[in-house]
This record gives structure tokens, C-alpha cells and sequence, in this order.
């Protein structure tokens, strides 16, 4: 744990050199965010959907889904993208992993800053509930390195899942219930709502915030889903720690 | 007390098939040995039945063609390879000189640099103050080294990233060939250097094939064939600094 500043001084250097001599830096974050979803609620606003509720229901979806596909589909190349630190030192395979959940959280609070922003425009009205949102909020960034590390090990071992993973993310943005909302329908969509994960990593941060109650169900299913990938992202690094610089 | 004993070390790893459509296979690189095959799956044995053993004072040479094994052995010294036979017990700090780019980045300027440098080897924040005026003067970058990396010529790249390799204070160092940074009155004091370096450290493992260097260094030397050992000698010890002034 005393390397925390060896991935912080990474991390920051990465969002750095990503922007760097840009006029607007990493408020491009934001820009890409704001155009992003002004595009999404101007052509899924109907007459028959609330407005203020659809607007925070797929920003909020939004936010979070953002977050997980870049984390996801990041870490599937992660240890290879790591290579010569990994052959060429011996930090821990730990600090790549934080390197990429900092940056990662990094980027994040710039579109959840235009969420935000969104929010207050959107006329929903400002609530004590928003403030439930944030032991979701919280969960999700506690799960990230565990997640990291499994699905960077996926793509070690398996160098398809790189292609697996990208499919699927891209495939999972219209599956999991980012920009449609469940009312009870059947079919696919009652299928893409309840035994999708990432609708319980969406919920637990939307529901408050859309629906003004704290989401008991999906966090703790989070909570399980989250304690899961701990327990393999443990399982991986006890054991095959030392066999991933002959994979990369 | 600084001591490395290798029993009977061997390493061996399979080569996976990859099904994909990503560039070019580095897996094999920095590694040789051979290529056997057992039970259908390619395994390469890159170190095997090595044995040694190094006491404080120790200048060790490795030497030995291509894809012998010495960067392999010096890895596995440094802990980046798990043997997968025999034992590796030692005893002091370690430190490396493999690629001493790695790490820098184009976009920092050069005293960021020196700390991320830093960072990566471990060090302190106040070992990283306490180094960085020594770092800078030795590197002669001058005003440079507030300008961005990316903006250096080659040899003052080189010439910094040698002075920040280079700036520790070594008990066991493990030198994958000798380092030739800058221009000719640069390359002098580099060798100053590094002579000031293998008088500090312990126990030096060297890997190079420059003939007149493993004999103005090491005490013992060491030849690798296919991942094996294929002669170690010892001769009468020297003084390290003698070959300064060659």
C-alpha cells in the first residue's frame, strides 16, 4: 500500500498526456458527456414519458454505464499494455491495477460533475435522497480494482476476450437498461433487466435519485456481485501473479 | 550479510498458441533457451540446473551467445521470473540496470521524470529530494530539465536517464551490459560512475560481451550454453577501480 504513489503519479500523468495541449484539457471528459446524452434525451423524449424523470433516469444511467465500459473494456489489455513494466520491474501487478481504477475514477467525476449539472437543469428539484446515491457510489468504486484485476487477467490468459469483451460491452449498451426503463414488460427486456449485473450496478446509483428510495435489492446484489470479484481477484493473484510476464 | 546462492535453478515455460488478430509475438523476447515439445505443448527451457554461489565482493560475469540465458538468469536474480525448479536465496537489496528508459515519459519534463523514475524504483519522497540536485547536476542538463522530455536530443535523454538509473546506492546490482550514454567526455565520466557504483555494491552480476570489461570487473565468470552452465572459474581478485583510467 505504500506504492499508492506510484499509481496516483501514474495515473496523473495518463489523464495528462491524454490532453495535453488541448485548450480544453480533460474538459473534453465533459464536453464528450453533455453531447452525449443532450443527444440521447432529445431523440428518446416523448410526450408520454415524464421528462424531468426520463432526463435524470438516462443521465444518471448513463454516468455509470460510461464508467463501467471504459473500466472493463481498459483493463481486458491491461497487462499487456504493462508489458515492459512488467518485465522490466517488480512493482506488484497491483499497482497497474490501481493505476487504471484512478484514472478511471478520474474521468468519471468529470462526466458525474455533468450529471450533475444536468440534474439541476433537468427541473427534478434537489432532495436529501440524492444522498443515497453515494454507498452505491461507493460500492462500485470499492469493486473497481477487483473487477480490473479479473477481467485483466481474462485478457492475459485469453487474449480473445479482448474482442469478446469489446463485443459485448457495445452489445450490453442497449441490453442493460441504460436509456429504457422496466415496467414490468416481459420478454427480452424482462429478461436484460433481472439477470443483467449491471442493472444492480445502475440501480443502485439511479434509483434514489429517479425514484427517492434507497434500492435494498440491487445493493445487495452489488454487494454480492462486488464480493465475488474480490474473492477471484484474490484467487488470481495469489496464484497465477507470477505467470502473467510469461503471457505478455 | 549480502549473499546470492542459486541451487539447481531451472525455467521453463509454455508457449501458448495465441488465436489473434493482435500484433507481433514479443512473448519470446529477452528470453532464449530451448524449444521442446511435452505432451503436445511447446516448452521452453530457458535456465537449467543452474547452480552458484556469491559472498559480498563478488563480481560476477555472465557470458555466453544469444538466447544462452543471461538476461533470463539476471531476471530471475531480480524476481521478475519465478524459477520453476530449484531454489534462489539471497540475501541484501537488490537493484537492476536492464532498461534504463523505461518509465520516461515524452510529455514530462525532465525533473517529473526523475520522480516518476523515482516512484517506480521504490524510492522515498525524501530519497527522490534528497537525490534530484545530485541527478541534475550529474546529467548537465541545466535549464533543459524543466522542459519537456520529448523536446531532448538523444544523447541528453540518454544522459538523464543514466544519471537516474544510475543514482542508488546499490548492495547486490545486476547489470544487463554496460551502458554508453552521450557524447565522448559524458561516456568517461558515465564509466566513473559506474566504477564508483561496483565499488559500493556487494555482489555484481554483469552481463555483457565486451571481452575487455568482464575482465576489468568481474572475479568470477560464468558461461551459459542453452539455458546451462557450461564453465565457471574464478581468478585472483583485482581492483575494481583499476580500469578507470584505460
Amino acid at each position: 500500500m505504500r506504492l499508492h504513489r506510484v499509481w496516483i503519479a501514474l495515473a496523473h500523468e495518463d489523464i495528462g498526456d491524454q490532453h495535453r495541449r488541448t485548450t480544453l484539457g480533460p474538459l473534453w471528459l465533459l464536453v464528450n458527456y453533455l453531447l452525449f446524452i443532450g443527444t440521447f434525451i432529445f431523440v428518446f423524449k416523448t410526450k408520454d414519458t415524464d421528462s424531468a424523470g426520463y432526463t435524470a433516469y438516462a443521465s444518471i444511467g448513463l454516468v455509470v454505464w460510461f464508467y463501467l465500459m471504459e473500466m472493463i473494456s481498459l483493463s481486458v489489455p491491461l497487462f499487456s499494455r504493462e508489458g515492459s513494466f512488467i518485465q522490466g520491474t517488480r512493482l506488484p501487478l497491483f499497482v497497474y491495477v490501481m493505476r487504471l481504477t484512478v484514472q478511471c475514477i478520474i474521468r468519471a467525476a468529470y462526466s458525474v460533475a455533468g450529471c450533475i449539472v444536468i440534474l439541476l437543469l433537468s427541473g427534478l428539484g434537489i432532495s436529501m435522497e440524492w444522498l443515497l446515491s453515494i454507498p452505491g457510489l461507493l460500492l462500485i468504486v470499492l469493486a473497481t480494482p477487483a473487477i480490473v484485476t479479473v477481467f485483466a487477467f481474462l485478457g492475459a490468459f485469453f487474449p480473445d476476450a479482448q474482442f469478446i469483451v469489446g463485443n459485448i460491452m457495445r452489445v450490453g449498451t442497449f441490453l442493460t437498461p441504460v436509456f429504457w426503463a422496466y415496467h414490468g414488460q416481459g420478454g427480452i427486456q424482462n429478461y436484460a433487466y433481472h439477470w443483467n449485473p449491471f442493472t444492480y450496478f445502475l440501480e443502485v446509483v439511479r434509483a434514489p435519485i429517479a425514484s427517492g428510495e434507497f434500492p435494498m435489492h440491487p445493493f445487495i446484489v452489488t454487494a454480492y456481485i462486488s464480493l465475488a470479484f474480490w474473492a477471484i481477484a484474490l484467487l488470481l493473484l495469489g496464484r497465477y501473479r507470477k505467470r502473467v510476464v510469461f503471457l505478455i | 550479510m549480502i549473499s546470492v546462492k542459486l541451487d539447481n535453478v531451472g525455467l521453463a515455460y509454455r508457449l501458448y498458441e495465441k488465436l489473434t488478430l493482435t500484433a507481433p509475438d514479443r512473448r519470446l523476447g529477452g528470453l532464449g533457451g530451448k524449444i521442446g515439445r511435452s505432451g503436445g505443448k511447446q516448452v521452453v527451457q530457458a535456465l537449467e540446473d543452474v547452480s552458484f554461489e556469491l559472498k559480498a565482493g563478488d563480481r560476477l560475469g555472465l557470458v555466453g551467445p544469444n538466447g544462452a540465458g543471461k538476461t533470463t538468469l539476471l531476471k530471475v536474480l531480480y524476481g521478475i521470473y519465478q524459477p520453476s525448479a530449484g531454489t534462489v536465496a539471497i540475501e541484501g537489496k537488490v537493484d537492476a540496470l536492464f532498461n534504463i528508459n523505461i518509465g520516461f515519459r515524452p510529455e514530462a519534463t525532465g525533473r517529473r521524470n526523475i520522480v516518476l523514475r523515482g516512484l517506480i524504483s521504490g524510492w522515498t519522497e525524501a530519497e527522490i529530494q534528497e537525490k534530484m540536485p545530485e541527478i541534475i547536476a550529474f546529467s548537465e542538463l541545466g535549464d533543459f530539465i524543466d522542459v519537456p522530455f520529448k523536446t531532448y536530443s538523444q544523447g541528453m535523454a540518454a544522459r538523464l536517464a543514466f544519471s537516474a538509473a544510475t543514482a542508488l546506492d546499490p548492495e547486490i546490482l545486476l547489470m544487463d551490459e554496460w551502458i554508453g550514454a552521450g557524447d565522448a567526455t559524458f561516456q568517461e565520466k558515465a564509466k566513473r560512475r559506474m566504477d564508483e557504483l561496483a565499488e559500493k555494491a556487494g555482489i555484481i552480476v554483469l552481463a555483457s560481451h565486451n571481452e575487455s570489461l568482464l575482465e576489468s570487473v568481474c572475479t568470477k565468470r560464468m558461461t551459459l550454453k542453452n539455458g546451462r552452465v557450461e564453465s565457471l572459474t574464478t581468478k585472483p581478485a583485482k581492483r575494481v577501480g583499476a580500469r578507470a583510467k584505460s
